[in-house]
């Protein structure tokens, strides 16, 4: 008996070491074959790029830590960076009145980032109230927030920025990217969420048994509304940080970044189902999504080839996850 | 209730304060006339540059007779020594002046041979005048000087405006049989060099009697 229940601990243990030990495997193979994996300035860089998807990421753990899902990020994070972008270039004009609304950079950003927030609310809000499942209510809002970009920009990019608004992106603050800087204190705000409050308990429980956690008394509804409206502004701060790396709002911005917020979480260990995984595992993920993207352009790799790589590697975490609770 | 109402004025100057920070008001007209002053103009910008840059410059223009042997002979001189281009790819540009006797005239290009390299064919664009070729291949226009790119390459769509209305009718009424001496920007990939289908914008192109 004591055997058997060490052997699951140690079987345990080692599970959650699998996005660790992958990624030292994945780190090792790729500086063996590219001499400018590990250099210094290719670190900051898919340092730099991940932060964007870590900020997603981090909002997307706690919507699938629910068993929701959130395929609306990229949309989110595109018109976050358009909404910072317009209004920091061109305010708010009130012609009536003859008044100019300018908006400083920090005004630009909290709009974007609130803008986020209400789409966030609105996806709970739909998942709450009219009992549409998760995934077809942020996939409208996918549509939705696509569209809403293209009218705020006219299919343009905004361009033209004010100069200090690229700090933001590009910057550096202490011998390390501003975007990391971000990135964690996002990711600090949402471990010490995770484990030390209340919500974050909720969110376990509601991902565990949502019928036990309702009968326990955790308000569900508020709680998911919350969680979906957190992963809608944690979207948006990723849309401030791509546009200032780009010094422009792309209307396009961010298709298909849900998938790779998706696939850093899996890969971090994360179950679908709801209930289990941790911040930190879909740091590891997301890291691994960044540093196999930056390998495969490394390594010449065709970016046809690089989809199907990326693909199969989720594939295989996905597989090695239910193995690994077999019996759960 | 005494705390209640300490954290309701605590969030009301913390919100306070941060609109303070974040918004800023002006006059409208005001702000639309230093809109106005500030804003690029590219028509403008081209227009100088042709007039007074590029126009001026173009007996600098490497000359096809140098050009095309060096390219065959040692193509990395030739690239170093006459092309321009902002970025570290291998597409370069070059301002190239030449003479040449037009051989055929197509739906969207005329095409010369070179006086002097009989067997060197250049095909002439008459339709499609689109890209950075001019811009680039001149040398003279530099991005830093520019506040966004847009601004940049809105200078390209002015040069290749001043090509539609300025030198394409006098290419256009080119006949077969005509001697002419021209200048134009050519593309040329340094990593897949290929001298046998060289495609010209025109930036000056005149009859020889």
């Amino acid at each position: 008996m004591q055997a058997t229940t060490t052997t699951k601990d140690y079987k345990q243990q080692l599970a959650k070491l699998q996005p660790l030990i992958a990624l030292f495997v994945l780190c090792a193979i790729i500086s063996l074959l590219s001499d400018k994996f590990l250099t210094v300035t290719n670190v900051w860089n898919v340092m730099r790029q991940i932060s964007v998807n870590i900020c997603i990421s981090t909002g997307m753990t706690l919507v699938v830590l629910m068993a929701g899902i959130d395929l609306s990020v990229g949309s989110i994070l595109a018109l976050g960076g358009a909404i910072t972008a317009g209004l920091l270039k061109n305010g708010v004009e009130f012609s009536s009145f003859n008044l100019y609304m300018g908006f400083t950079i920090l005004g630009a950003c909290l709009a974007g980032i609130l803008v986020g927030s209400v789409l966030g609310w609105f996806n709970g809000w739909t998942i709450t109230r009219f009992k549409v499942p998760p995934f077809v209510a942020t996939l409208a809002m996918l549509t939705i927030a696509r569209g809403l970009t293209m009218l705020w920009t006219k299919g343009f990019p905004i361009t033209g920025l004010e100069r200090n608004f690229s700090y933001l992106g590009t910057g550096w603050f202490l011998g390390i990217p501003l975007p990391v800087w971000i990135s964690g204190v996002v990711v600090i705000a949402a471990i010490l969420v995770t484990n030390k409050t209340k919500i974050g308990r909720y969110i376990y429980a509601i991902g565990g048994n949502e019928n036990a956690a309702r009968l326990s008394g955790i308000n569900i509804n508020r709680v998911k509304i919350a969680v979906y409206t957190i992963a809608g502004a944690l979207a948006a701060v990723g849309g401030l940080i791509v546009t200032s790396r780009l010094d422009a709002a792309q209307p396009n911005a961010g298709v298909g970044y849900e998938l790779d917020s998706i696939a850093a979480v899996v890969i971090g260990g994360t179950s679908l189902s709801g209930g289990r995984g941790t911040i930190l595992g879909t740091v590891l993920g997301a890291v691994i999504i960044g540093v196999l993207n930056n390998g495969l352009v490394l390594l010449n790799v065709s970016p046809f080839w690089q989809q199907v790589v990326k693909g199969l590697v989720i594939l295989a975490a996905v597989i090695i996850d239910k193995a690994n609770n077999k019996g759960e | 209730m005494g705390k209640s109402v300490l954290k309701y004025a605590i969030a009301a100057i913390v919100f306070i304060l941060v609109a303070y920070k974040s918004v800023y008001f002006k006059k409208l007209d005001e702000v639309k006339a230093e809109q106005s002053a500030k804003t690029f103009d590219a028509a403008k910008y081209a227009e100088n540059f042709w007039t007074k840059k590029l126009t001026p410059g173009l007996h600098n223009a490497v000359d096809i007779d140098t050009l095309i042997p060096m390219l065959s002979s040692n193509p990395r001189q030739a690239f170093d020594k006459y092309s321009h281009a902002l970025g570290i790819g291998n597409l370069r540009y070059f301002l190239i002046q030449g003479k040449g006797n037009v051989k055929a005239i197509g739906e969207d290009d005329i095409t010369l041979s070179i006086t002097r390299l009989p067997d060197q064919k250049i095909k002439i664009a008459t339709l499609f005048i689109f890209g950075n070729a001019v811009r680039d291949a001149s040398g003279m226009v530099n991005i830093n000087d520019f506040n966004n790119t847009m601004d940049f390459n809105n200078v390209s769509a002015e040069i290749n405006k001043i090509i539609r209305v300025k030198v394409l009718p006098v290419v256009k009424q080119l006949k077969v049989g005509d001697d002419v001496t021209f200048t134009s920007a050519i593309e040329l990939n340094k990593a897949h060099l290929n001298l046998s289908q060289i495609e010209a914008i025109p930036v000056a192109v005149q009859t020889i009697h």
